[in-house]
């Protein structure tokens, strides 16, 4: 580059940098998101969401300032964001931050300085459930998890009788024993017996022990809460032991994962759940997945999905509102959108205050992919129940 | 319930194997040095990733890879012993064992920084497959692993009986400066027998590789495990480390249909406990005095 052509871009730069700042009546949003720690992997996924609903948003002519704010994974800091946000900065809504905990401690300051707040992908039931007005969720609570899987079998067995025993078997942490507590229940509301209720401590290497037992008493269903590494080993020591319930149903991390997929003589036709697939048939949805690909060179998730359409909605009734906090409280309540995500409207039921009543979808993974199998309506391929044969 | 219980005894016996060889790799090194190796389950997991490594990029099966994973940790370990052990030899027991300790977290760290902190695991075209028994399922990796287990414990035996290396090794357990009287180079005992102890925790992690995962942190687990294998055989017995590794399989595995997965390690601790209670130099150790 010749010093001509460097003072050329330099002053192009600074005139653009001087046309941005002269639009002074940019609608400007919060986002609090873990974008370094533990977590980050995750956080990427929802920071790609929010930059393509911004750049969306410019396309349809409303311009959006997004000041970025990094929880680390930690609720006190996304607190002092949040207040930083709500005093200093101004902004007209917050949407974020993605970890229950840090999302449990910023609703009760959305609540006290009255900043519409829209979470995006935390799952813990609470966070929507005490009686704040300020405080959305675009996500199904982590009890839909479970009973949406018993449903999709529910449905899947109609003609060939319904399971009438259910096994158990999940770690023995925080997240499996509250994730197979609600399914429990849920099983025995539809009329099932829990025939085995087996908790793991992570890290054994052999759960053949385990799984005989589950075996001896011949379960229809099987239902397992893991992280990814035992969900791998759980699978495989199934077939080795030759495990044969009507259906597998995995919930949490473990199963929803590409590693876990891969693995196809053990992967196949097991059931999960999950907010969004990339072949569901929600408006835009499959045209989401291949732009994201295109622009972050990654497959987009469901934390992905629901950031978007999250920055879509509060974008738009920022914009319409002009940025008054009371009024867009308002239109969040009463307002009704279109999108990747489905219909989305925050409804109270169920104890529930301002939650987007979110349909979870169920997977099944076929060859190493996974194919959206239920609600039937939203899906393209059929599901394969009882579960083959292990060969 | 009988097939159930016949079921248990066998995982646990398959999987007591390869705890056997880690307990022995410990035992030696005791037997040998008086030195607790702390960072035995971080040597386990070394072998590990050398398994895990020479399967995904150069595709050598985890089972034949052994033959590469021995020769290379037993001189990782002989270096470890020229580099640190043999400095600390008369040294508080503590600082011995803070040594290991150390030793232990940078070789995590070190993994840490080359793998990540994720979890990888083998899939070999066995990794799931079994035998039937009757109504017994018995696992073709783990047979596998089993039988080679044996082999190398019985070669381990001959070596240490029939070899003059292998008497040396006996003479240097038994008495330290007698043995140095006698002519042995107990210097060079000493690093033969860390990086046979290292090669033995080597062989039992490749063998484990198929089905288990792989990550940093894994050896904590298994140092644990080898401790309390070699307490309960006798520390220093080679053949009361065989005896405690199949015992603490058998009872994880038992303890796991007797109660809940999540119980099992209690059962493993109960047990250790009541046998100690009876036997407090362990089961085939001998008290002092």
């Amino acid at each position: 580059m010749t010093f001509k052509h460097f003072i050329g871009s330099a002053a192009i730069a600074v005139t653009t940098a001087l046309s941005l700042s002269a639009q002074a009546a940019n609608v400007k949003l919060g986002v609090i998101n873990s974008i370094t720690g533990p977590e980050a992997p995750i956080g990427e996924s929802i920071s790609n969401g929010i930059k393509l609903a911004q750049e969306d948003l410019a396309a349809k002519g409303t311009k959006i300032d997004i000041v970025w704010e990094d929880d680390t994974g930690k609720p006190q800091i996304a607190m002092s964001a949040m207040e930083k946000l709500a005093t200093r900065d101004n902004v007209a809504g917050v949407v974020g931050p993605y970890t229950s905990a840090s999302a449990s401690a910023v609703a009760r300051l959305a609540e006290k300085y009255k900043v519409p707040l829209l979470v995006p992908a935390a799952a813990k039931e609470e966070i929507t459930r005490q009686n704040f007005k300020w405080v959305y969720r675009m996500n199904a609570p982590a009890d839909v998890y479970a009973s949406v899987l018993i449903d999709a079998v529910l449905d899947m067995s109609k003609s060939s009788g319904a399971p009438k025993t259910a096994a158990f078997i999940y770690e023995n942490s925080d997240f499996g024993t509250s994730t197979s507590k609600t399914a429990k229940a849920y099983v025995i509301k539809k009329g099932m017996k829990v025939v085995a209720d087996e908790s793991y401590s992570k890290g054994s290497p052999d759960y053949r022990s385990t799984l005989s037992k589950i075996k001896a008493q011949n379960p229809d269903v099987v239902f397992m809460v893991s992280y990814v590494a035992d969900a791998i080993l759980l699978m495989r020591q199934s077939r080795e032991i030759g495990l044969q319930p009507k259906v597998f149903l995995g919930a949490g991390a473990g199963f929803t994962t590409d590693q876990f997929a891969r693995e196809k003589d053990i992967s196949s036709y097991v059931l999960s759940s999950t907010q969004w697939t990339d072949d569901v048939k929600w408006p835009g949805a499959k045209e989401f997945a291949q732009r994201y690909k295109a622009k972050f060179k990654m497959e987009a998730t469901y934390h992905a999905a629901c950031a978007y359409a999250s920055m879509m909605v509060m974008g738009q009734t920022a914009v319409k509102e002009a940025s008054d906090r009371e009024k867009i409280r308002a239109e969040l309540k009463a307002g009704k959108w279109d999108g990747i995500m489905g219909e989305v409207k925050f409804q109270d039921y169920e104890g529930y205050q301002n939650q987007n009543r979110h349909p979870m979808l169920v997977q099944q993974i076929v060859n190493g992919k996974y194919l959206t199998v239920y609600p039937i309506n939203l899906a393209e391929a059929k599901p394969v129940y009882p579960f083959p044969k292990w060969k | 319930m009988k097939d159930l219980i016949l079921q248990a005894l066998i995982s646990g016996i398959l999987i007591g194997g390869v705890y056997s060889l880690i307990g022995i790799g410990l035992t030696i090194i005791f037997g040998v040095m008086r030195v607790i190796n702390f960072a035995h389950g971080e040597i386990l997991m070394v072998g590990m990733y050398l398994t895990y490594t020479l399967f995904t990029h150069w595709g050598i099966d985890p089972y034949v890879s052994i033959l590469i994973t021995i020769p290379i940790l037993f001189i990782f370990g002989g270096l470890l012993q020229i580099l640190f052990i043999n400095r600390v030899l008369n040294a508080h027991s503590q600082n011995q064992i803070l040594l290991t300790i150390g030793l232990g977290l940078v070789i995590t760290n070190t993994m840490m920084m080359i793998f990540t902190s994720d979890y990888k695991i083998l899939t070999t075209t066995y990794s799931s497959s079994s035998m039937k028994l009757m109504n017994l399922s018995i696992s073709t990796p783990m047979s596998i692993s089993f039988l080679i287990t044996g082999v190398i414990i019985l070669g381990l035996y001959f070596f240490l009986k029939k070899t003059d290396t292998g008497q040396a090794i006996y003479a240097t357990a038994q008495d330290r400066e007698a043995a140095k009287l006698m002519g042995v180079n107990v210097k060079m005992i000493s690093i033969i027998t860390f990086g046979l102890g290292s090669a033995l925790a080597g062989t039992a992690g490749a063998l484990v590789s198929p089905t288990y995962y792989i990550f940093p942190q894994v050896g904590g687990a298994f140092t644990l495990k080898a401790f309390v294998i070699t307490v309960l055989g006798g520390m220093g017995s080679v053949l009361g480390a065989g005896l405690g590794g199949l015992i603490v399989g058998i009872a994880e595995s038992v303890g796991a249909v007797a109660f809940s997965a999540g119980w099992k390690d209690v059962v493993v601790y109960v047990n250790f406990l009541a046998i100690l209670l009876f036997k407090p130099s362990g089961l085939l150790g001998k008290s002092k005095e």
